[in-house]
């Protein structure tokens, strides 16, 4: 015997095909209502007509798709296709609502909107300081950008800005529009820069509540990146610590399986001192170190642990030291 | 030189290169396609680059009224997207007004793209919009009622074969179309060049309780792309 169910009535059918009873849902039939069921059978779960007929009967067997087998199952009349109708639609409508409380996504979409900031002031920045450079010649051009950018902006004109910039003044002036543009070009790097940092401030915020364990291991902004590459916190979690170790690596992983030698970390991974700053021939070695740590801590925060306090992750940095003093040299080359 | 229309059932027809479904809402682009006046009927221009099943219809070998859902079929889509090509099953199954009395449940993971079909839903009668995981058999379940006549996957991930035939043994009806749109991309890497997963994919289906009627490569219209027209035995 089988309990089959969809969200209007259950049925209980023996080997033979015959209906043994059967429970129609009847009262208080609202749109509200049948959203709740839709949601209840979505997760799997029977509806309260089925639960009362397995309860009722001993040894039947749940078919939630069973319905779909029989061929005299009715089919929905025009009222239950209107409610039905409704409701799918609410029920839709309150799922695309309810993904505004996803975290994941919404660090996704921080983490994303920051990086096109800084793309876009690395870029605007290039461009204003080789602009300025153009009339202030004898000015050097590595050192102190940001008080380039920031005298221009201060300025009523190019004299004024050499003047601040203590260079010599410019054989040829910008015109009054020229320097205008320039001008406002200099002041969105300056917005750009003040955006980048708010920006900055609130993912630290959020991934700090979100990803203790995990922040105090690489730090808040590489462990929201990592988050946002892996697409959410549970698959973070979820992954393996090899393929932790090279997230971002997405051209050096399609190359390596073409043939060539697999990268030894990401870009998350490298922008970390300890492994950035490391000597050649142990970074490798350290990532993995860190990925694995990554690995544990990331669980930790997603599989609710106790988070890690100063003394883990102090160990966790010593370890790390161990690992580069065991090799002050490279290899040697067979 | 006018050009010689050929029928794909209700709703649907062929113009040279062409594919025009019959518009279900007069005066309504769904993405900004061209639209055209026939008398008291107006049609829809069916993009091959941006569908699979118009793609289809241009590259199948055999009768392309046979791929398409006739007027007043159930019908189940896995990976509806925004809704461009449901859009154009809806014309072709329900008509203005769902006069026809089809149905499309149109299932889909991502919240974004629901936007988009919620919308058309409301506009379009018989879509049912469900934001679901189309490879969780559960959670698409409690919205069909009855077996379908027709499907359609469409999802980017792994094992798209042995997700279609999961669902079409469940959902499809004996003698009922399903068609799989293989995206290799998706497959992983490691299994294989193009011809090894396409061929992977087709042992799958063999193994299946679906007849593989047609294997048409969607070449120069939907690159990486192969679609399996099927028939449930």
């Amino acid at each position: 015997m089988r309990i089959c169910y969809d969200w209007r009535l259950s049925r209980l059918i023996d080997d033979e095909g015959l209906i043994i009873d059967e429970i129609y849902w009847t009262s208080d039939v609202t749109v509200p209502n049948l959203v709740r069921r839709l949601l209840l059978l979505q997760k799997g779960r029977m509806s309260p007509e089925a639960r009362i007929l397995y309860e009722r009967f001993d040894d039947v067997e749940v078919c939630p798709e069973g319905h779909l087998d029989d061929i005299n199952w009715p089919s929905y009349n025009e009222n239950q296709q209107k409610i039905f109708d409704e409701a799918t639609v609410k029920m839709t409508k309150m799922k695309i609502a309810e993904s505004s409380g996803d975290l994941d996504k919404r660090l996704d979409m921080l983490v994303s909107s920051a990086n096109e900031i800084r793309s876009a002031w690395t870029t605007s920045e290039s461009r204003c300081v080789e602009w300025i450079g153009l009339f202030l010649t004898e000015i050097n051009l590595d050192t102190n950008r940001k008080e380039i950018i920031n005298s221009i902006v201060k300025s009523e004109s190019i004299s004024s800005a050499a003047n601040l910039l203590e260079t010599t003044q410019p054989l040829f002036s910008p015109s009054e529009v020229e320097w205008e543009s320039l001008k406002k070009h200099c002041q969105s790097v300056v917005d750009l820069t003040q955006r980048m940092k708010q920006h900055e401030d609130a993912i630290r915020i959020l991934t700090l509540d979100y990803m203790p364990t995990l922040s105090s291991l690489i730090g808040p902004l590489s462990a929201s990146k990592l988050l946002v590459l892996a697409g959410s916190r549970e698959r973070l979690a979820r992954m393996p610590s090899g393929s932790l170790q090279v997230l971002g690596a997405h051209a050096a992983m399609a190359a390596h399986r073409k043939g060539a030698s697999p990268p030894k970390h990401g870009s998350i991974l490298f922008s970390l001192p300890q492994v950035g700053k490391s000597p050649r021939w142990v970074r490798g070695k350290v990532a993995r170190f860190i990925a694995g740590k990554a690995s544990i801590a990331v669980r930790i925060d997603h599989f609710g642990g106790i988070p890690w306090g100063d003394k883990e992750i102090s160990k966790i940095n010593n370890d790390i030291e161990k690992i580069i003093s065991k090799f002050p040299r490279p290899p040697i080359r067979k | 030189m006018k050009r010689r229309i050929i029928s794909l059932g209700w709703g649907a027809r062929k113009e040279g290169r062409n594919i025009w479904t019959r518009n279900a809402v007069k005066g309504v682009s769904v993405r900004k396609e061209r639209r055209k006046r026939d008398g008291r009927n107006e049609w829809r221009l069916w993009d091959p680059t941006k569908s699979k099943i118009a793609a289809s219809l241009l590259r199948t070998k055999l009768d392309p009224a046979r791929i398409i859902p006739q007027p007043g079929n159930d019908c189940l889509y896995l990976g509806s997207s925004t809704g461009g090509t449901v859009s154009h099953i809806h014309d072709c199954v329900c008509g203005s007004g769902n006069h026809h009395r089809g149905k499309i449940i149109a299932i889909d993971i991502s919240s974004r793209m629901m936007r988009e079909l919620v919308k058309l839903s409301e506009i379009r009668p018989g879509i049912v919009p469900v934001l679901a995981d189309a490879r969780d058999i559960a959670q698409i379940s409690p919205f069909v009622n009855k077996k379908v006549d027709w499907m359609h996957q469409d999802l980017s991930i792994s094992d798209q074969a042995k997700t279609f035939v999961k669902t079409a043994e469940i959902f499809l009806k004996n003698e009922g179309i399903g068609l799989l749109s293989l995206k290799a991309a998706s497959e992983r890497a490691a299994d294989g060049s193009l011809e090894i997963q396409y061929e992977k994919a087709e042992d799958i289906l063999k193994k299946s309780n679906l007849d593989i009627i047609e294997k048409i490569d969607l070449k120069g219209l939907e690159e990486q792309h192969v679609l399996f027209y099927c028939k449930m035995k």
